[in-house]
């Protein structure tokens, strides 16, 4: 097994563009369908088709036709959707699912057998993907190949093509670039898509890329003239980075250092009155990867020993066999939850465990909002600096 | 956002008295905190206000919808080691309170209830301003309000209010729609709703009556409630989630609204509530002294279901 880590890394020199008409790309998708392959992309589902509209009252209503975007496994090409907006969930689920079977065991008389589960998978390609999600699986690959190199991760990394869609920015809710992301991001992806007039520029930036594209080569044109395609993809590109970044801007290494330095400040100790505790913020999260193992004992001396998604927001996820909880309460909860992601994780892997997609600020129904919790954070990591550049100054106009 | 925005807001009057009240009660140390609701970059959420200077901050419109009862709720430590509360609550809001009584996991002199007369609120309040109430915006739960005058409170502020709209269609109706489906179907939506659970367990945290020290998901020795977010673990845990409040349940639809993924708990528990209501002829009130049916026993409860 290698490490995932290769997998995700861009190669260096210019990344090989290509232009591809909407048509094509659709066309392109059902190839890849047709030849067997698990295409999982971006689907509008009209939540209000029979007999699911009962669920939402919103479909209650005249008028109204609510749809919501989901990454899922492709039935057949038109099901793509190019609209670019956030699916609910990330791709999280689809390296880390929400449960996985870790094996199975079966015991005989004194004996147990263990029955390991499959860590190889069959080649896969994920399409339009949101940067911030191929992003923030390029993050969780360091820790998934810290001291353990998880195979099962690292088995669905490996056999995975992905091609980004640039993103348009979603709302103010996005930050990605004041974590090091980009909505034109190809980290932790194989591709990019890039919309222009009449279809899309593709970029591949790995083997993996590079080998999709030569599989589909008739779907392709490399005629990409760089004064008006190539330019209109460089320009929208540019032009959405600067959309988000003014979303929020941070200096993430003196945040970074201020947490580190800060554990007890007010600020942090009291970031989560308001807060639930119920976790949904890490479970929409992208790079949220803890997990729980549990044993299902499906029957008389057999049965499975599964891993699934855990949340540092929840009391027993830190509660001891003694009945001791160090984090005993929510506001220390919210605390780790922003100390792992802004400062622990950088410290430890140089990277921010978090790739601005803003999911947990829309699912928070509480109104905690990191946008604003990261903006006070970042003032209170600037303040001593500005003091400190103040003071010679200061000194020089009393003397 | 458009098109409902054009609708005037009456402005509440009874704000300055929210503000003023909380201010008082904060100076004169009666409270240590006052819990209400202020208008947050993504629309009216939670606040709590120690320092009598920033009561300026409370709010009440329609788009205060959070039920925030739940933070008087024993479990939470870090509420509770902030001092006594001062709470704004709609009248709805109160049936938790009297839930909590009800079964003694507060004291009526823990905390002060600053009332405020409501005419209903909004479904999303997740929006810059207010606006007024419409059969296409209302909060389905507003639909036949009993409590527009709370009774179960200290302060009383605002005043009186028109009736909430009829929504479009009322949980009832929804309700009845899904009873009308052949039970393969009905059957069908539920295992698909459920599938989509991811076992986050929001429901539970944001309920004002989900108090328990240990939730029964959390036991694992044995493990009753399989944690795994597959179709066995997750009716496991939505069942018995909705049994558990039976009788019990308030009717905020908190749950249903913390719910990342949609599952429409509010058919739920309604259901649960039509059927307490026709067995034992109780329906959840305002009225801590009203004892609910797991917590009374009566001579003539039906029991023809022992055999």
């Amino acid at each position: 097994m290698t490490d995932a880590t290769d997998k995700g890394a861009a190669d260096t020199g210019v990344a090989q563009r290509y232009f591809i008409g909407e048509d094509d790309l659709r066309t392109l998708t059902g190839d890849l369908l047709a030849a067997g392959t698990e295409v999982i992309a971006p689907v509008a589902i009209d939540i209000c088709q029979s007999p699911s509209a009962i669920a939402a009252s919103a479909c209650t209503r005249p008028g109204v036709a609510p749809v919501e975007i989901e990454y899922r496994r492709l039935a057949s090409a038109t099901e793509l959707d190019l609209g670019r907006g956030l699916p609910e969930l990330s791709l999280k689920g689809y390296f880390l699912p929400e449960h996985e079977a870790l094996c199975r065991w079966h015991q005989h008389g004194t004996t147990v057998e263990v029955e390991p589960v499959p860590t190889e998978f069959a080649p896969r390609v994920v399409l339009a993907a949101k940067p911030c999600d191929s992003a923030a699986l390029a993050v969780v690959d360091q820790v998934m190949n810290w001291d353990y190199h998880d195979e099962l991760w690292n088995g669905r990394r490996a056999a995975t093509t992905i091609i980004n869609l640039a993103c348009p920015v979603i709302d103010e809710g996005c930050f990605c670039t004041a974590v090091g992301a980009a909505p034109d991001d190809v980290k932790g992806a194989d591709g990019l898509l890039t919309p222009v007039d009449g279809g899309y520029i593709l970029e591949v930036t790995t083997e993996k890329g590079r080998a999709l594209a030569t599989a589909h080569e008739a779907r392709l044109s490399a005629d990409v003239p760089a004064d008006t395609l190539g330019r209109q993809a460089d320009d929208e590109r540019a032009a959405v980075r600067a959309r988000v970044a003014g979303n929020l801007e941070i200096d993430a290494a003196s945040v970074r250092d201020w947490i580190d330095t800060h554990f007890e400040d007010p600020l942090l100790a009291s970031l989560a009155n308001r807060c639930n505790g119920c976790g949904a913020c890490t479970s929409v999260c992208p790079t949220c990867h803890c997990f729980d193992i549990v044993d299902e004992e499906e029957g008389v001396g057999h049965g499975t020993r599964r891993r699934l998604w855990d949340t540092c927001q929840s009391p027993t996820f830190t509660l001891h066999a003694s009945g001791h909880n160090p984090r005993d309460d929510q506001n220390v909860r919210y605390r780790q939850r922003i100390n792992h992601k802004f400062s622990i994780y950088p410290l430890k892997f140089g990277e921010v465990l978090c790739t601005g997609c803003g999911r947990c600020t829309r699912v928070c129904h509480a109104g905690q909002d990191l946008i604003e919790i990261l903006s006070e954070i970042d003032i209170a990591a600037r303040r001593p600096r500005e003091t400190e550049a103040g003071t010679p100054a200061e000194a020089g106009a009393a003397s | 956002m458009t098109g409902i925005a054009a609708d005037a807001v009456p402005v509440y009057t009874g704000v300055a008295d929210m503000r003023r009240i909380a201010r008082e009660l904060l100076e004169a140390g009666d409270v240590r905190v006052i819990i209400g609701w202020e208008s947050g970059p993504r629309g009216a959420r939670p606040v709590f206000v120690t320092d009598p200077a920033d009561t300026d901050k409370l709010i009440f419109d329609t788009r205060c919808v959070h039920n925030l009862v739940t933070y008087l709720n024993p479990r939470r430590d870090h509420v509770a080691e902030l001092g006594k509360i001062g709470l704004v609550v709609k009248g709805c809001d109160t049936k938790a309170v009297a839930g909590l009584l009800r079964e003694s996991q507060v004291r009526r002199d823990d905390v002060v209830l600053i009332g405020v007369r409501c005419g209903g609120v909004l479904e999303e309040n997740e929006i810059p301003a207010a606006v007024a109430l419409t059969p296409e915006n209302v909060a389905p739960r507003c639909y036949g309000c009993d409590v527009r005058e709370p009774t179960l409170v200290d302060h009383l502020v605002g005043e009186p209010q028109p009736e909430p709209p009829r929504p479009v269609t009322t949980i009832d109706e929804r309700v009845a729609a899904l009873e009308d489906m052949p039970l393969e179907e009905r059957w069908a939506f539920w295992t698909d709703q459920f599938s989509n659970c991811v076992r986050c367990y929001a429901c539970r945290q944001v309920c004002p009556m989900c108090v328990c020290e240990s939730c029964i998901v959390e036991k694992s020795q044995p493990q009753w409630i399989e944690p795994a977010a597959h179709p066995r673990g997750n009716l496991s845990w939505n069942v018995t989630r909705a049994l558990h409040l039976a009788g019990r349940c308030i009717d905020c639809g908190e749950c249903e609204r913390f719910c990342p993924v949609g599952i429409p708990l509010t058919l739920v528990n309604r259901k649960l509530q039509q059927i307490v209501a026709d067995r034992y002829d109780y329906k959840v009130s305002d009225d801590p002294e009203n004892p609910t049916p797991i917590g009374d026993y009566r001579l003539d409860d039906q029991q023809e279901f022992i055999k």
